[in-house]
């Protein structure tokens, strides 16, 4: 296994995706790091971290000739890997929080960021950023996040818990699940946060209203059944689920 | 809508290089059409009913440039350009994160492979690599927008 350990980096994704070009590396090549300094949520948003309390890194995966029409399982197949790796731990009340949180109870432990590079319309190469709060108990002020530490009493071994994450990854991102879209769906939609139960979201515009997740569409929008049996599709920027 | 209106439309929409934009208000159906990118016939084609004195469509912006005629000169002008096209629907973004600089500007000479833009959808981010070496004539969406399958991104002058 191919690992590169820093003691601080920007963005694990982004020294991955650097070493991209002349670096021969491995499929599933890991760059880990003590501590992320600019670490990324969304566009814009951050990711904080307690230095060498926690697990952030990146995976490297090469093309399995993904259509980016596709590119949600990417999604499907890390969340389902990070579920059964924490599964295995023991971490109580495990769920995914759409698109890619890992929730134990209520509470946010994991987070997933993927950058794609494209070809036309294949993936070429993706990168799959993970932060995972492992042994760190203080939040600050954030609320509903979460630690294995918190969560379990006991302090795990970092090491440990990167390499179960990395055969898990192993595991699921291959062809075998990135391609049988149906089963892999069906699959993530059994694990997802608050599925069949009834939910208050919010919307754009700031109001309020009741639904039940069904699950995701293949383009990896949400599905919520409204009022009526009405089966609608959110984009992420259109609802926020409310818990 | 008046005709003046409808005329500065019909210059912002072939200005903006949409092929086509169908516009649906109360009573008003317009469709238009543009050959501008890449196709067809290059007419412009507008479809309409108006119920008289209707009011409407405050936010048609003053872009529109002094270019009489614009659709068919455009068409000329752009066929020996290449348009880059978005392979998925997301947002559009033109910097690797917002204080970072544009992957490109208007002018800049591209290889293939090179970076242009992210697309972002349900939290994926893609790089959007240049299947073409050129140089950028147009970019045609707006930082942080979103975009359509399909919806062209660059123009690119491949000479």
């Amino acid at each position: 296994m191919q690992i590169i350990k820093l003691n601080a980096t920007d963005s694990t994704n982004a020294y991955l995706k650097q070493l991209l070009p002349d670096n021969a590396l491995e499929d599933f090549a890991v760059v880990v790091a003590e501590e992320q300094l600019k670490g990324r949520g969304q566009m814009g948003t951050k990711w904080i971290s307690d230095s060498g309390k926690n697990l952030t890194f990146s995976v490297l995966k090469k093309g399995e000739s993904l259509r980016v029409a596709n590119q949600f399982a990417l999604n499907m197949c890390t969340s389902l890997a990070i579920y059964e790796a924490l599964s295995a731990l023991g971490v109580p009340n495990l769920s995914v929080k759409w698109p890619n949180d890992i929730l134990s109870a209520n509470s946010k432990i994991c987070g997933i960021l993927i950058e794609n590079i494209l070809l036309g319309s294949k993936i070429k190469t993706s990168i799959i950023g993970i932060g995972l709060n492992v042994n760190q108990t203080s939040f600050y002020n954030l609320p509903d996040v979460s630690s294995l530490r918190l969560e379990m009493g006991v302090t795990f071994d970092l090491d440990e818990v990167l390499k179960l994450i990395i055969a898990k990854l192993r595991k699921y991102l291959t062809k075998e699940f990135l391609s049988h879209t149906a089963e892999l769906t069906s699959k993530y939609e059994k694990i997802m946060f608050r599925i069949d139960k009834p939910s208050t979201f919010k919307d754009k515009e700031g109001n309020y209203f009741m639904g039940f997740i069904k699950g995701v569409s293949p383009s990896g929008k949400l599905i919520v059944m409204l009022e009526d049996q009405l089966l609608q599709e959110y984009d992420l920027k259109e609802i926020q689920l409310m818990y | 809508m008046d005709i003046k209106e409808i005329q500065n439309l019909i210059k912002f929409v072939a200005k903006s290089g949409a092929s086509e934009v169908k516009l649906e208000m109360e009573d008003i159906k317009i469709t238009i059409r543009t050959g501008a990118l890449g196709s067809s016939s290059g007419e412009t084609t507008i479809l309409q009913q108006i119920p008289m004195g209707q009011p409407q469509m405050g936010q048609q912006p003053a872009a529109a440039a002094p270019t009489e005629a614009a659709p068919a000169k455009k068409e000329s002008e752009d066929d020996k350009y290449i348009t880059i096209k978005s392979p998925i629907i997301g947002t559009f973004y033109r910097k690797p994160s917002p204080d970072k600089p544009s992957f490109v500007e208007v002018g800049d000479t591209i290889n293939q492979g090179d970076v242009l833009c992210v697309i972002e959808a349900m939290k994926l981010f893609n790089d959007i690599e240049s299947e073409v070496s050129g140089k950028i004539v147009k970019v045609l969406v707006d930082d942080s927008s979103p975009v359509e399958f399909d919806q062209p991104l660059f123009l690119v002058d491949p000479s």
